[in-house]
């Protein structure tokens, strides 16, 4: 474990963190940056809710590329356990490693052999634990809401202690905390355990102004004008009740950066709707919008 | 020492007005445990308490575990915040010990005084206030333990649906053409080729849990079948973990935390407090839509929907067709359980329950709801199966 919090140069402030993801084109509020701050400075995991495609991941690549740290990712699915999560023997260079030491040697020190540190494949969160770089690593959990329930009672062990016990070898302990991130998309609720010991913030939708600021960032060949309606349109769309689909902020930047491809300056009918499945991505709400209604919502104000 | 108040230090005051600010919290139903509290004190030496925005900042992020409890908390926020009145003084303590703050305090001075708990033996008698509707009376929904039988009855049916809408991996381990290393599968076909490893037998998770989503209709013609469903309710979640449970009237809420590890009579307190909004009539698509635009996420290619109600809609059909034909197309299956069903002169004849037909998968009663799902060709289309 580490002894007191190390000071992150990057983080001495809320006003600092805000700078230094603003320096990695990330566009953060004040909100999510306190929470990123609170994060880092009392060393607990930050969960981090809300709609698909509206910056939990990106969070934490700019954090990690911010502080010069090593970004580990653990993608999250249904099954995902202990061996895909922390560690695993090698199996066949254990059984290739038995083969050619039958002969020479005895089976302690055959045994002994094959369950060294050699022969253990490490997976991301022994990784962060094991890290020992100057700077305290970033570990993203993403999606966290596909795994499974157990998933989380193993996660419950690691975020707590911060060790991992392989019994044949023995207890690893984390040098330095990582700083770790949680990412959930709610398709179910996660148990309270969890929770309990991560701090919590959710990142809904962007404000227009906040959505032009964004587009304007990452795509700083895109005109000030043109980047408010697009940001408009989307805006629009959001709010529109029987879409099954809402687009993030991963579609809309996306989307202006097919039509700074195909060369458009302004939003036009026919562009807006050949272009639509990069905002919709569900093939009824394409239908519906696509023929009937782009134009009602690009007359719209 | 005399009646006195003594001096009381600045610390101890905001101490005082944050646990005070924590009670409020859990009075709203904010789950704020002991530990969000230490962070949000850990929070504060990290930040400016006289910066109002970064001290609402450090509450949202240490003492709410969800959207709906952000929500919560900045309401409370605003109103316990703004409305200081006099600072609560100790009770005189003796002479030299320094004052602590009160244990059981609650609320704020000046806030609104906390909802009284009922009773336990009032709760099979009290009543769920309807919420005004313009068109269904309001009325109130009797909420009574059922027999111990019948909830015996429940929980194997709602095991044998466990079993027959699994759709995602358990712990069982089973044969399969790829995946992990099955080492004892690989090692007992060595002994075919003399104790040669040839071919490496892999094993997968088999399926054993489902993924369940039920949206519970609550509305006043429900009202007699309250006790019923929600027994019913409770067993599905308790069994099937991964659940989550809506209620819904003309609006819909999630009530999923209602469920979670609580006892049967507990569980039926809260609810009948949390529904005390809850009456007048029914707008299933309208529920339906506002679900799919919050929640739409929830509903997966592995996700079992449960429809609990009777039918009693006052939206239009084509709206309800639409939604239902966008559930029907993003679930894996679609079971409407109508308390109506089980009796025998039951015609699905009301224009929701019509609509609704071709999209289900199986239409059943509470009642039936076990035997139904003990069939073994339950797994497919099935109807009027009550």
């Amino acid at each position: 474990m580490s002894d007191g919090p190390p000071a992150p140069r990057f983080a001495a402030s809320v006003e600092g963190l805000m700078e230094a993801l603003s320096s990695q084109r990330y566009v953060i509020d004040r909100g999510l940056a306190t929470a990123v701050f609170l994060a880092l400075r009392l060393e607990k995991p930050l969960l981090i809710e809300g709609e698909p495609g509206c910056g939990k991941t990106e969070i934490a690549k700019a954090l990690a590329a911010a502080s010069g740290a090593e970004l580990i990712r653990l993608q999250c699915y249904e099954g995902l356990d202990a061996s895909a999560s922390l560690y695993e023997w090698d199996y066949p260079r254990q059984l290739l490693s038995i083969r050619l030491h039958e002969r020479d040697r005895t089976t302690a020190e055959v045994e002994s052999e094959i369950y060294s540190e050699r022969f253990l494949l490490r997976r991301p969160l022994l990784r962060a634990i094991e890290g020992s770089g100057p700077v305290r690593p970033v570990l993203l959990i993403d999606e966290l809401d596909r795994a499974d329930e157990e998933f989380e009672g193993l996660l419950l062990e690691v975020l707590s202690d911060f060790q991992v016990t392989v019994p044949e070898i023995g207890t690893i302990r984390a040098k330095q905390i990582p700083v770790v991130i949680l990412t959930s998309n709610r398709t179910r609720e996660l148990g309270d355990a969890i929770k309990r010991r991560c701090l919590y913030t959710y990142i809904g939708y962007p404000t227009v102004e906040k959505e032009v600021e964004i587009l304007r960032r990452r795509l700083p060949d895109l005109p000030a004008q043109f980047a408010g309606e697009i940001a408009s349109f989307v805006q629009r769309l959001r709010g529109e009740e029987d879409l099954a689909k809402r687009p993030g902020v991963a579609e809309t930047l996306d989307w202006a950066n097919a039509l700074l491809a195909l060369g458009e300056e302004t939003l036009r009918p026919p562009t807006v709707a050949e272009t639509l499945g990069l905002l919709l991505k569900d093939a009824r709400d394409l239908e519906t919008y696509r023929k009937a209604r782009v134009g009602a919502l690009l007359a719209s104000p | 020492m005399s009646g006195e108040a003594t001096p009381f230090p600045a610390g101890q005051r905001i101490l005082a007005r944050v646990q005070g600010f924590l009670d409020r919290l859990r009075e709203e139903g904010v789950r704020v445990g002991t530990s969000a509290g230490v962070d949000l004190g850990h929070a504060l030496q990290n930040l400016s308490v006289l910066d109002r925005d970064a001290f609402r900042d450090a509450c949202r992020v240490t003492l709410a575990k969800s959207p709906a409890d952000l929500g919560r908390l900045d309401r409370v926020f605003d109103e316990y915040w703004t409305s200081l009145g006099p600072v609560p003084v100790p009770p005189a303590s003796e002479e030299g010990k320094r004052p602590t703050p009160p244990r059981e305090r609650k609320g704020a001075p000046g806030a609104p005084p906390p909802r009284a708990r009922p009773p336990p033996e009032e709760v099979a008698r009290e009543t769920i206030q309807g919420r005004y509707s313009p068109r269904a009376p309001a009325l109130g929904h009797p909420l009574a333990p059922v027999p111990p039988e019948r909830m015996r009855r429940y929980r194997s049916g709602a095991r044998r649906f466990r079993r027959t809408t699994a759709t995602l991996p358990g712990r069982r381990w089973e044969r399969a053409p790829a995946g992990s290393i099955d080492l004892r599968r690989t090692a007992r076909r060595g002994l075919r080729t003399g104790g040669e490893w040839v071919e490496l037998a892999r094993r997968d998770r088999a399926l054993r849990r489902a993924d369940l989503l039920i949206l519970w209709d609550v509305s006043g013609s429900m009202r007699e079948h309250t006790s019923e469903l929600f027994a019913l309710v409770h067993v599905l979640r308790r069994t099937v973990r991964r659940t989550r449970v809506f209620a819904f009237g003309h609006e819909i809420e999630e009530i999923t935390s209602l469920f979670r590890g609580e006892s049967y009579r507990r569980t039926l307190d809260e609810l009948a407090s949390r529904l005390h909004g809850a009456g007048g009539g029914t707008q299933i698509a309208h529920c339906l839509g506002e679900f799919r635009r919050y929640w739409g996420s929830v509903v997966r290619p592995t996700t079992t929907v449960l429809l609990v109600s009777d039918g009693w809609d006052l939206g239009e059909t084509f709206d309800l067709t639409g939604q239902l034909e966008h559930l029907r197309r993003e679930a894996r299956r679609i079971v409407w359980v109508n308390p109506y069903a089980a009796d025998p002169g039951f015609r699905p004849e009301t224009a929701a329950l019509k609509a609704a037909l071709p999209y289900l998968d199986l239409l059943t009663s509470p009642v039936g709801f076990p035997r139904a799902y003990a069939l073994p060709g339950s797994r497919g289309p099935t109807r009027a199966a009550a």
